[in-house]
């Protein structure tokens, strides 16, 4: 009975949860003429000609795709490189100066990206990055770096003390105690983390517009080509966005199995028994 | 000593990275704030020493500015706190269908904040030509104007950054209480202890570090949105959706007075440390 | 060299399923006597690579479609870099203000050059316009580029930008329930408002007038200064800008009536393809936007209004002034650039703006949708012109030669390198006394207070 309950909370919040996505997909299937009417339509004609334009018409997205693709995946690679190591030392390591060093890395996160375009771009003009994947991998580094790192910390804190001391022990294996043992408890922490730092690079725009070009334009600088300055093509800019959201979905699918992989059958947690 | 080293080794990259990365952009906001750069008036660029400050004082939109965000801020993260927890758990006791109820939940956070913010603004909230208000018209609840009245808009503004948000929370909570033991509840449920009373005295405070840095996180980006709110409403209507990141933007881009808007961001990254600063300090509070 | 795989792939995408048309333009590209008539060696910046910045426009993918014909006539390698509309002004001064010579030229609004030239970023047009061995005088035809479009993008009598695209703003009604009703599109704003209390219907879906609402200098602040102008306001009284005087309070006036009174609420967020949007799902009687957007409202795809549309010029205010906006995507000439690059650059604005390619951009261009806002007169005045414009709706063509040619009013707004702030604060404060936050009095008093604070810096 309560499982009913709890199942029908969940099917609702789930609806109003995704409402608004799904109506974009529905939108990605109308005319233009069926997205403007009014009521608005649940049934209606489905077409392929926006997704038809989105692939293969004039404003193709796919080099933006791999553009994007490009970006989150170099900043995503490099940022779990550095922040894995730099978080478990500062979560469970004896790091002089541990608390400083630490909220200052945190407080990093807080620089208002607002103020940071411009030196930013004067910077990388300087070094002749601009329009270049490295410079704006770099530049996506310094936000997701504190962010991946401190979301790790949280983490690696949740692992039981005595399964790293024991790990530990053996000085010679300091590293492989690292990669053997503590990570795969940190799976569920560390697939959050990159589901998250992927996200938030492939969705950013404010740096990809001023920062990128004519070589790099990610998806969500190219979507402004169906909001141009006449009209809104609401059904190709729809179809750009679920495809835009393809990659994400496909590595959340692919990462979140590792999310809760202590569950075990019928425990339950921090709630009431079945 | 051996584990100094090691630790270092493992820290060092990243912070040398950081370092090499933030300081200069910082040096530079904090310079450009004490000076006059004004592009609309070139001819009057030069020192200003902390006059940009000053004049923060008597700037009655920067303070309404800041009051936004104060209100704005504060909803929405404690919104998306309870809101992701209260899935997480709830996600945790349904057994069917977990991964899709996993998946779901991650959607309005995978939708391009400018592509959410344009849809609500003319697909879904418009009066008249919008589906909500098609549905509350026949729900008999009448028509409201979500993000052309004042007041209206402001909340629109919450429920469209914490609707779009709080899958976070969602995901990093699950993550948090999927990993705990299990062994500890056995013991809790020997000593005759109620669900609620075993989330508040063990649960909780296990995951509070996580929560911490949820609400750090989720603080810093509610500060820093951006790109939804101005594709929903542009700042308006008339200031009233106007955060203090927005407001930053504007000063900087729009009006192109850099100087005056460095230094509205330096105050905006001064707050954002105090509170981070706080919270962080309640983290370590066992 | 950049590896610019990103545009290859494009052209590789557009050239795979765009058969007829790259043939058509090979064979137009063979076809440059038109150009090759001017006095001038077009080949002299030869080997020059040149970016260009602007917006995802269908007048300027016009333009990207026929710049081979330009490569091929020069020697002179252009780049299109497409910024969104939100985001070129500043990335064009970001890239300007840095004097790192990015964009060779682009898009730029015409508000902006007060701005550009105080800070010395853009060189006069005049250099080249009057340097022989650049320009053919007599083949080229400037003066024959609409005088208010020249002058709204100049700075002391001095031309800045070349005009290569443009509108001018019209009343556009529908057609079939103004003759219903036995009405004629308004001549002066009180006109205006009783068409609009006639057709009025909300219980129908249809409310009777509609203009901008969403906030900001190339939005709201786009519709008012003309109403302003029809009251007779003027913008400088004693060398300060003044905006609330009894003129600007009495046009905000009439605006915040008009719309509270007889257009969906949710104008208060519209913008024009919003209202071009409402219009062609029939829902609006009047709007008063853009010539432009007869496109979409002519768009089969889209439209349910085909054969209902008509035209009028701007009615008359008060003062007896009809006002209509002036627009226009100019090209200048980024002052960083060295000699040889000018050069190149110049050469391509000249042949972007000259009439030939504007033909080929218009009814001799490929595909559906062909460019409407040319920049000169003698166009607008041809008869292949007419010929396209023709099934617009009623009344487009006259209603838009004689606007541009008699409604265009440089003082329309304030001409000053302050514009991008004066312009926020103003669309500001016309929203807030739209929304009903202030009212109009007091939005204009606070608008005044905080401009003053601006200009004083």
């Amino acid at each position: 009975m309560r499982t009913a309950v709890l199942l029908a909370i969940a099917i609702v919040m789930l609806v109003v949860w995704i409402f608004p996505v799904a109506w974009g997909l529905l939108t990605s299937f109308k005319t233009e003429r069926d997205v403007l009417a009014y009521p608005p339509e649940v049934i209606f004609e489905p077409t392929l000609v926006n997704y038809h334009d989105v692939f293969f018409g004039g404003a193709s997205i796919v080099p933006n795709l791999i553009s994007s693709l490009i970006i989150s995946g170099l900043t995503t690679a490099l940022t779990m490189l550095f922040a894995i190591p730099a978080a478990y030392a500062l979560a469970r390591l004896d790091l002089p100066w541990k608390r400083a060093t630490g909220f200052w890395v945190l407080a990093t996160q807080m620089l208002p990206p607002v103020g940071l375009v411009i030196p930013y771009f004067l910077l990388l003009r300087k070094v002749g990055w601009t329009d270049t994947y490295q410079g704006l991998v770099l530049v996506y580094l310094t936000f997701a770096l504190p962010f991946a790192i401190w979301l790790l910390v949280s983490y690696f804190e949740e692992i039981p003390r005595e399964m790293e001391e024991a790990a530990l022990l053996d000085r010679a294996g300091r590293l492989r105690a690292l990669w053997h043992v503590i990570l795969p408890q940190a799976k569920g922490g560390i697939a959050v983390t990159v589901i998250f730092v992927f996200l938030n690079s492939w969705n950013e725009f404010l740096f990809a517009v001023v920062l990128g070009g004519n070589t790099v334009r990610p998806v969500t600088v190219a979507m402004f080509n169906f909001i141009s300055l006449e009209q809104t093509q609401w059904g190709r800019l729809a179809a750009a966005a679920m495809v835009g959201m393809a990659p994400v979905i496909a590595l959340g699918l692919l990462a979140q199995q590792h999310i809760v992989k202590g569950l075990t059958v019928g425990a339950v947690k921090g709630g009431g028994r079945r | 000593m051996r584990e100094r080293r090691f630790a270092l080794a493992l820290f060092l990259p990243a912070f040398v990275l950081l370092v090499a990365t933030t300081t200069l952009p910082l040096i530079y906001l904090l310079w450009s704030s004490s000076q006059r750069i004004d592009l609309t008036m070139p001819w009057m660029s030069g020192t200003a020493g902390l006059e940009n400050y000053a004049k923060l004082g008597g700037d009655t939109r920067f303070w309404q500015s800041l009051k936004l965000t104060l209100i704005y801020t504060g909803t929405t993260v404690v919104l998306q706190v309870l809101i992701g927890l209260g899935l997480a758990l709830l996600v945790l006791q349904v057994r069917a269908g977990q991964a899709i109820l996993r998946i779901g939940a991650i959607l309005p956070i995978v939708l391009a904040p400018v592509v959410a913010g344009l849809f609500w603004r003319s697909l879904v909230l418009a009066p008249d030509f919008g589906i909500l208000d098609f549905v509350t018209r026949a729900l008999g609840l009448g028509s409201y104007n979500w993000l052309g009245d004042p007041q209206l808009a402001l909340v629109s503004v919450i429920a469209i950054h914490t609707w779009q948000w709080t899958p976070f929370a969602f995901l990093v909570l699950l993550a948090s209480l999927a990993a705990l033991p299990p062994d500890l509840y056995e013991a809790a449920r020997l000593d005759r202890a109620g669900p609620w009373q075993r989330f508040r005295h063990i649960t909780l405070p296990l995951i509070r570090p996580a929560i911490v840095i949820v609400v750090i996180l989720r603080m810093v980006t509610a500060l820093s949105a951006f790109a939804a709110i101005f594709a929903a409403t542009g700042g308006g209507p008339g200031s009233a959706t106007e955060i203090l990141n927005l407001y930053a933007y504007r000063l900087s881009f729009t009006e192109l007075n850099i100087g005056y808007g460095a230094a509205v961001a330096a105050v905006l990254l001064l707050i954002t440390l105090s509170v981070a600063f706080f919270l962080f300090a309640l983290r370590r509070a066992r | 060299m950049k590896v610019d795989g990103g545009r290859r792939r494009t052209l590789a995408a557009l050239g795979a399923f765009a058969g007829a048309p790259w043939i058509a333009r090979y064979a137009h590209a063979q076809d440059l006597g038109a150009y090759q008539s001017a006095k001038i060696n077009w080949r002299q910046a030869e080997g020059e690579s040149i970016t260009v910045a602007v917006i995802p426009a269908g007048y300027f993918d016009a333009l990207e479609k026929v710049t081979p014909e330009f490569e091929a006539l020069t020697g002179v390698r252009v780049r299109y870099d497409k910024v969104p509309p939100g985001q070129i002004r500043q990335k064009a001064i970001l890239d300007l203000t840095a004097k790192s010579g990015t964009y060779a030229t682009h898009a730029a609004d015409p508000m902006y050059y007060d701005l550009y030239v105080s800070n010395k970023w853009i060189d006069p047009i005049e250099n080249y316009l009057g340097d022989a061995k650049l320009t053919d005088a007599a083949w080229y035809k400037a003066d024959d580029i609409i005088p208010a479009w020249r002058g709204a993008n100049s700075v002391g009598n001095r031309l800045y930008g070349v005009p290569f695209d443009g509108e001018s703003t019209l009343q556009i009604y529908r057609k079939d329930l103004y003759d219903a009703k036995g009405l004629k599109p308004a001549d002066t704003l009180d006109d205006v408002a009783k068409n609009a209390k006639a057709i009025h219907d909300p219980n129908n879906r249809v409310w009777g007038a509609a203009l901008r609402g969403f906030k900001g200098a190339g939005q709201n602040m786009y519709i008012y200064p003309s109403i302003f102008r029809g009251f007779g306001g003027n913008w400088f009284s004693g060398g300060a800008l003044r905006v609330n005087s009894q003129e600007g309070v009495a046009a905000l006036e009439w605006y915040v009536n008009l719309l509270s009174q007889y257009a969906p609420p949710a104008v208060r967020n519209w913008n024009w393809p919003d209202l071009a949007d409402a219009f062609s799902q029939s829902t609006l009687g009047l709007y008063i936007d853009a010539n432009t957007s007869a496109s979409v409202l002519n768009n089969p795809e889209r439209s349910k209004v085909l054969g209902k549309i008509g035209y009028a010029r701007w009615p008359r205010g008060p003062s007896g002034k009809r006002v209509s906006s002036i627009w226009n995507w100019g090209f200048p000439i980024n002052a960083a650039l060295s000699e040889k690059a000018k050069r190149a650059t110049w050469l391509f604005i000249s042949w972007a703006t000259s009439a030939e390619t504007q033909a080929r951009t218009s009814w001799k261009a490929s595909g559906a949708a062909k460019r409407l806002g040319l920049n000169r007169l003698s166009l607008w005045q041809s008869k292949e012109f007419a010929a396209l414009a023709g099934n617009l709706g009623t009344n487009f063509l006259p209603a838009s030669i004689e606007s541009m040619r008699d409604d265009l009013d440089v003082e329309w707004r304030p001409k000053m390198p302050q514009w991008p702030a004066v312009g926020e604060t103003m669309a500001t404060a016309i929203q807030a006394a739209l929304v009903g936050q202030q009212k109009p009095k007091e939005a204009l008093d606070e608008a005044q207070g905080r401009i003053a604070q601006i200009l004083k810096g």
